[in-house]
């Protein structure tokens, strides 16, 4: 691999600062309030992710094993996994005092992510009884409206198309049967 | 001759009618899903992979493989015209593409895009025919050891390259290595992080973690940020190149290709570093006073034809190796497992007639793609009307499609709901997501792959260490993980 000049970097960092059409955070200089405290809820995360995996391969037996037991590889992931998750939990906190912007997200929007899980949850369980293409017109049509689709009558409609063109070619061209409500479709 | 002989005959079986469809239905659908922000061709293949059950290997690999290649194609219509690309790859494009566009070049900046894509693309098939047999019949001596080294060396390079932070991306690789460590161990028979629970023993499906990790992370975040500040530049014109845009493009398609095929193909690569690589290249070369910075044909020339490249440089490993370095590469070699085939060095012996009839077919496609791309690309600009909603509703429809058709119960779509929350996280802390699924993928067979080679040694670690190659890629590895100067560099210029 080529290795470029310094000069000419620092140059095209530059750039992306001054330039308005790259819309990457990039490096943690360029972090946000709200990228730091996702970093630092995601490092708590990793940490308990770590517990788990390390807990659970410590209640596993060595019978039977070669000379690699079923415990090392997730003793290695485990601690990694522990490392990772200290190592982002301090580097964010220590980024936290600088970081611009609010660490928070407006209450609504949090609203409107609650209620597409409910609608996904509701999806999930309505799915064998009303069948393929009603829930998934519901599903597309609930979610069209929360991501803010200025006409959320005609979102039912793109949405039955939609579910059953998808049934069309799932199920009676591939044969992958998706589930049927009491009017077949 | 032998080589040119399983070609030829390849290109007989690629060239049949029912083949010819599927690549084209593959190339229109990685196209689209290319230019549709949301939506990457691994979650394209990862929603796809359930037909695999109803398909023959030779069609759904020829369509996965159009895919692959058509979302390249696609991400570049995107980056140019939009000013917020979707695909990584395809950001340094943008950079000077984007700036053509509003300068009313858009066309031309289209026109050099595809056709460097199809130069570039051409080029790295005719590289993955000629290296993949070589590197396949070098690759038969590999035993455990070796790959075990080349393991390595993927895990720590994708978590360095494929992101903007090592730390973020080494976390984003723990998530997919645990993720794989779910149900149970081949060797002992023990359930390992299955929580008693039933519908975990066989493992978590990697369509489930790729449909939550690209799809639901990807609506989620976008419900959270909301929408806004996404302006499409109007495509004026034909997509037809003046004589000095010819001058200055086929020389940056050429350096592009050049870069991108040889780091794609290392068991190290991916085509992010190389578009990066390409883009500093070319501005490096551009004499004073070019428009860098305001829109240069070169500036998108190369790095697309780089992308490319670099893309068909990926299938090498995958094919030759069985090692993915890209998310989408990933995927692909799930859909392989699934028809019971293993990529690596047998592949060539074993399916032969596939493998050819695939790479025949990967020169089909991008002609194909030249043809659906420059002179219908207006056709594709106006997807990118469809409006923000509609797309991700309709991703969360084709989510659930996917999930359903690949186990569907309860505890599937729990863990689906789950991992999507995990992915938001991800997101929202700027943390990749592709090393997770390469980690996801890999990691079992890494773990596989160890303890073959401690079982061949009895135990004995240094058969990790035996070989002048081994110790080789242990030195690459040690040098991704110590150097991190040389590799904060390549990230800067990731930046640019």
């Amino acid at each position: 691999m080529a290795i470029p000049e310094t000069g000419d970097a620092r140059e095209s960092i530059d750039d992306h600062e001054s330039g308005d059409d790259v819309g990457t955070g990039d490096g943690p200089a360029g972090d946000d309030g709200r990228t730091v405290g996702a970093a630092a809820v995601l490092g708590l995360f990793l940490l308990a992710l770590a517990a788990v995996t390390l807990f659970d391969a410590a209640s596993l037996s060595r019978a039977g094993a070669g000379p690699l037991g079923p415990a090392v590889f997730p003793g290695l992931i485990g601690t990694l996994l522990a490392v990772a998750g200290v190592t982002m939990l301090v580097r964010s906190l220590r980024q936290w005092p600088s970081a611009p912007g609010p660490a928070g997200v407006p209450a609504g929007r949090l609203l409107r992510l609650a209620a597409l899980v409910v609608l996904l949850v509701i999806f999930a369980v309505v799915l064998p009884i009303v069948g393929y293409v009603a829930s998934s017109t519901a599903l597309f049509a609930g979610a069209a409206f929360l991501l803010g689709s200025p006409h959320p009558w005609r979102g039912i409609a793109y949405g039955w198309t939609l579910a059953a063109v998808v049934f069309v070619v799932f199920d009676r061209v591939i044969g992958l049967s998706l589930p049927a409500g009491p009017w077949g479709f | 001759m032998d080589q040119l002989e399983a070609l030829l005959r390849g290109f007989d079986a690629a060239l049949s009618a029912g083949n010819l469809l599927w690549a084209l239905l593959g190339v229109t659908i990685g196209t689209a899903v290319g230019v549709l922000p949301g939506i990457g061709p691994a979650l394209t293949v990862a929603l796809l992979l359930p037909i695999t059950f109803r398909l023959e290997p030779t069609s759904s690999l020829i369509m996965f493989a159009g895919i692959y290649y058509g979302g390249m194609y696609g991400g570049s219509t995107t980056s140019i015209l939009l000013n917020t690309p979707g695909e990584s790859a395809a950001m340094v494009s943008a950079l000077e593409g984007n700036k053509m566009s509003r300068a009313g070049r858009g066309a031309a900046a289209l026109a050099t895009a595809a056709l460097g894509s199809f130069v570039a693309g051409t080029l790295g098939t005719l590289g993955v025919t000629l290296l993949a047999p070589v590197v396949a019949e070098f690759a038969i001596g590999f035993g455990p050891s070796e790959y075990v080294a080349l393991m390595a060396l993927a895990f720590v390079s994708v978590s360095t390259l494929l992101g903007s932070s090592r730390l973020k991306g080494m976390a984003s690789l723990l998530v997919g290595l645990t993720v794989g460590l779910v149900g149970i161990d081949a060797q002992t028979g023990q359930a390992r992080l299955s929580f008693g629970i039933p519908a975990l023993l066989d493992g978590i499906d990697v369509v489930i973690v790729v449909v939550a990790l690209f799809a639901l992370g990807e609506t989620f975040d976008r419900l959270l940020k909301g929408t806004g500040g996404e302006t499409v530049e109007p495509v004026r014109g034909r997509a037809v190149l003046s004589r000095q845009d010819w001058r200055r493009s086929w020389p940056a398609w050429l350096r592009g290709t050049v870069l991108g095929f040889p780091i794609g193909a290392l068991p190290a690569g991916g085509a992010e570093v190389p578009t990066f690589l390409s883009y500093s290249t070319e501005r490096r070369l551009s004499r004073k006073g070019s428009r860098f910075g305001r829109g240069a044909i070169e500036g998108v020339a190369g790095p697309e034809a780089a992308n490319n490249a670099a893309a068909a440089g990926v299938l090498v490993p995958l094919l030759t190796i069985g090692l993915p370095t890209s998310a989408t590469a990933a995927v692909i070699l799930t859909a392989f497992q699934s028809y019971g085939l293993q990529p690596g060095p047998q592949l060539f012996s074993e399916s032969g007639p596939l493998l050819w009839t695939l790479i025949a077919s990967l020169y089909i496609g991008n002609l194909m793609l030249l043809v659906l791309n420059l002179p219908l690309v207006k056709l594709w600009a106006r997807l990118l009307t469809i409006p923000a909603y509609a797309i991700y509703a309709a991703v969360l429809v084709f989510a659930t499609l996917g999930t359903f058709a690949s186990g569907g119960t309860t505890v599937d779509l729990v863990v689906l709901y789950a991992l999507g929350a995990v992915a938001l996280l991800m997101r929202t802390a700027n943390v990749p997501v592709a090393p997770a699924v390469v980690g996801l993928i890999l990691g079992p067979l890494a773990e596989q792959q160890l303890r073959r080679a401690l079982a061949l040694s009895q135990g004995d670690p240094t058969v990790l260490v035996s070989g002048p190659l081994t110790i080789a890629l242990w030195g690459v590895v040690a040098l991704f993980v110590v150097a991190p100067g040389v590799l904060k560099f390549v990230r800067l210029r990731k930046t640019c």
